[in-house]
C-alpha cells in the first residue's frame, strides 16, 4: 500500500481519458457497526412530534360506585337518561376510555450524534462506496461499469442541463442498469404510507456527487427526474445517501472535481482536513487487515513450533477400496479372477440348464444298501 | 470492472455482507435456512467459502443460451469473466473444461467437486426423457375399482 493507487476518470462519452489519485478518505476503516448506530440515529432527526389529545378519553365525570353494587371499581359515567350512564370509563381496557400510556409530544424524537461519529461514519461509507463486493452486495447493478470508484470528467457537467444528457451519460459510464433496477422495483407502498406521500417504494439508484464550485447547480436539475438516481454536493455529504438503511456500499458517480475536492474536505493520512476544524481521518488499528495473510507470512511462520503428531492427512492402513466394484483390486487379491471372467465361468452354469436326471440304476444301488 | 483501490479483505467483506446482502434469501422453513442467488456460488447457500462477492477468487456456473453452460471466474480485479461452452456430446468434456481452466491451476482446487456436479446437474435439466414412461398399471383395489367401472359402464 506504498504506492496511490490510480482511478481512471471518464469522459461524458464513457471514454477513460485521465486518471486521478485515490483520495485518502478511501482508506478509512470500514466499520459498519459504525455507520449502523450513526444511521440509526440520523435517520430519527427528521421526525416531527405526534401524540394523542391529552384530553382523549377523560371528557367526562366518571366516578366508581365503590364496592357493593356487584360491578367492576372501575370508574363509571354518572347520570341518566342516555346509554353513555354507567359504562366504564377512562381505563385503557375501557371503550372510549384513554390509551395505555397516551404518547405524548415531549418524547424524545432526536438523537445526538456526536460530530466525530458523523464523520468517522461518513468516511467509512465513502471507503465502503469504492469496494466492489460491497457495491454488489447493497444490490447495485454495476457489471457494465468500467471501474469503481467511478470517476466522471468535470469539464461538461456544468452544461448538463437536460435530462436526456444526463440519462446519456449515465448509459455512457454503463450505470443505466441500475436505473432500470430502480424502474421496475417502482411498488405501491403497503399501508397508510400511500396516504401521507409516500405511495411508492422503490430501490435506490445510483448517487452523484459533485463539485458545486465548479461543476454548477444545473447537473442536479438534469438528474432529478431520473429514478432513483440522487444527487449531492461533496461539501455536505450525507449519510443517509451514502449508506441507505444503514447499509454499505452506496453506488457513487463522482465528478472529477468533486473526486479532487475530497483530499481538502477530509484531510490525507498526513494533512489535516481544510474544511472541518481540528479534524484528521480516522486510521486503521491494524496495517493489514488481512489476517489470514498475517498468519500465514513467514515472520509468524517461523516463530511458531511445529504441529504436535504432524498432519494426519493420509489414512493409516491405505483407503480400503471394494474389490466387488474395482477390478484392479479385485485382481489384486485374486489373480484367477480374470481368466475366470474370460471364460465366462461365472456365466456357464445357467446355459446349461438343468442338470440330468440320473438313470434308475443309481436309484437301485443307493436303496439297496 | 475494475477496481483500483484499497482491497478490503474477504474476512471483513463477509462480516460485513453475512448477516445482510441482497444475494441473501431467509427463509423460516428448513431450520432457517440461508441460500444465496450469487451467479458465482456454487451451490446456493450462503456461507464464506461459497460466497462469490466476498471471495477473491470464485467460480461460477450458469446456463448459456443456446443449452450451453458458461463457467464465471473472478479476475483480481474484481471483474467476471465469462467462457461459454456449446453443449457438447458428451457431458465429460465439458467437466474437462471447467476443472482444466479452474482447479488444475490452482484456482479454488476446493470448489472442483461442486463446479462439476452444478454442471452435471444443468446439462441433465438439458436432457429430454428416453422414452415416454409406460402408462401406470393399477393393482390390488385401484385394479379392482376399475374394473368394476368398466363392467358397469358396458351394462
Amino acid at each position: 500500500m506504498t504506492s496511490v493507487p490510480q482511478i481512471q476518470v471518464f469522459s461524458v462519452e464513457g471514454k477513460a481519458d485521465s486518471e486521478l489519485p485515490l483520495p485518502d478518505v478511501f482508506r478509512a476503516p470500514i466499520r459498519s457497526d459504525i455507520v449502523q448506530t450513526v444511521h440509526a440515529g440520523m435517520a430519527k432527526n427528521k421526525r416531527q412530534s405526534y401524540a394523542v389529545s391529552v384530553k382523549a378519553g377523560h371528557q367526562t365525570s366518571a366516578e366508581s360506585w365503590g364496592t357493593g353494587r356487584a360491578v367492576a371499581r372501575i370508574p363509571r359515567v354518572s347520570g341518566g337518561g342516555t346509554h353513555r350512564a354507567g359504562q366504564a370509563a377512562f381505563g385503557n381496557m375501557c371503550r372510549s376510555g384513554r390509551m395505555f400510556a397516551p404518547t405524548k409530544v415531549w418524547r424524545r424524537w432526536h438523537v445526538k450524534i456526536n460530530l466525530n461519529q458523523k464523520r468517522f461514519a461518513t468516511a467509512s461509507a465513502i471507503a465502503a462506496s469504492a469496494s466492489q463486493p460491497l457495491v454488489l452486495s447493497r444490490g447495485h447493478r454495476i457489471s457494465s461499469t468500467p471501474s469503481i470508484p467511478l470517476v466522471v470528467a468535470s469539464s461538461a457537467l456544468p452544461d448538463l442541463a437536460k435530462t436526456r444528457a444526463a440519462v446519456a451519460l449515465l448509459k455512457a459510464v454503463g450505470a443505466y442498469s441500475d436505473v432500470v433496477k430502480v424502474t421496475k422495483s417502482r411498488k405501491l407502498r403497503a399501508g397508510k404510507g400511500k396516504l401521507r406521500g409516500r405511495r411508492h417504494r422503490q430501490r435506490r439508484g445510483p448517487l452523484v456527487i459533485y463539485d458545486p464550485a465548479t461543476d454548477g447547480k444545473l447537473l442536479s436539475k438534469a438528474f432529478r427526474n431520473i429514478p432513483g438516481v440522487e444527487t449531492c454536493p461533496v461539501t455536505a455529504l450525507n449519510l443517509l445517501q451514502l449508506a441507505p438503511g444503514g447499509h454499505l456500499g452506496r453506488f457513487v458517480i463522482w465528478s472529477s472535481d468533486a473526486f479532487k475536492a475530497l483530499d481538502s474536505i477530509y484531510g490525507t493520512s498526513t494533512s489535516p482536513s481544510s474544511t472541518k476544524k481540528d479534524y484528521s481521518l480516522p486510521s486503521a488499528q491494524v496495517t493489514n487487515p488481512d489476517i489470514s495473510r498475517l498468519i500465514n507470512s513467514s515472520e509468524i511462520q517461523s516463530v511458531l513450533r511445529a504441529v504436535k503428531g504432524g498432519a494426519k492427512s493420509k489414512r493409516a492402513g491405505g483407503q480400503k477400496k471394494n474389490p466387488l466394484t474395482n477390478r484392479q483390486v479385485m485382481l489384486r487379491l485374486n489373480p484367477y479372477a480374470k481368466g475366470y471372467a474370460a471364460a465366462k465361468l461365472g456365466q456357464a452354469k445357467y446355459k446349461e440348464g438343468k442338470p440330468e436326471r440320473a438313470d434308475a440304476s443309481f436309484h437301485n444301488v443307493l436303496k439297496s444298501a | 470492472m475494475s477496481s483500483a483501490t484499497y482491497p478490503a479483505p474477504a474476512d471483513l467483506l463477509w462480516e460485513i455482507t453475512r448477516n445482510n446482502t441482497s444475494f441473501l434469501v431467509k427463509r423460516k422453513t428448513a431450520g432457517g435456512i440461508k441460500l444465496s442467488r450469487d451467479p458465482l456460488n456454487l451451490r446456493n447457500v450462503h456461507s464464506r467459502k461459497h460466497s462469490g462477492a466476498v471471495n477473491d477468487q470464485a467460480i461460477g456456473v450458469v446456463p448459456s443460451d443456446k443449452g450451453g453452460i458458461s463457467l464465471l471466474t473472478k479476475k483480481k480485479s474484481g471483474a467476471t469473466i465469462t467462457h461459454s461452452y456449446k453443449p457438447s456430446k458428451t457431458s465429460r468434456k465439458s467437466y474437462l473444461h471447467i476443472v482444466n481452466s479452474t482447479a488444475k491451476k490452482g484456482y479454488r482446487p476446493d470448489l472442483r467437486g461442486d463446479a462439476v456436479a452444478r454442471a452435471s446437474a444443468l446439462i441433465r435439466s438439458y436432457r429430454k426423457p428416453v422414452k415416454q414412461t409406460p402408462e401406470a398399471q393399477p393393482r390390488g383395489a385401484k385394479a379392482k375399482k376399475n374394473a368394476a367401472a368398466a363392467a358397469a359402464a358396458d351394462l
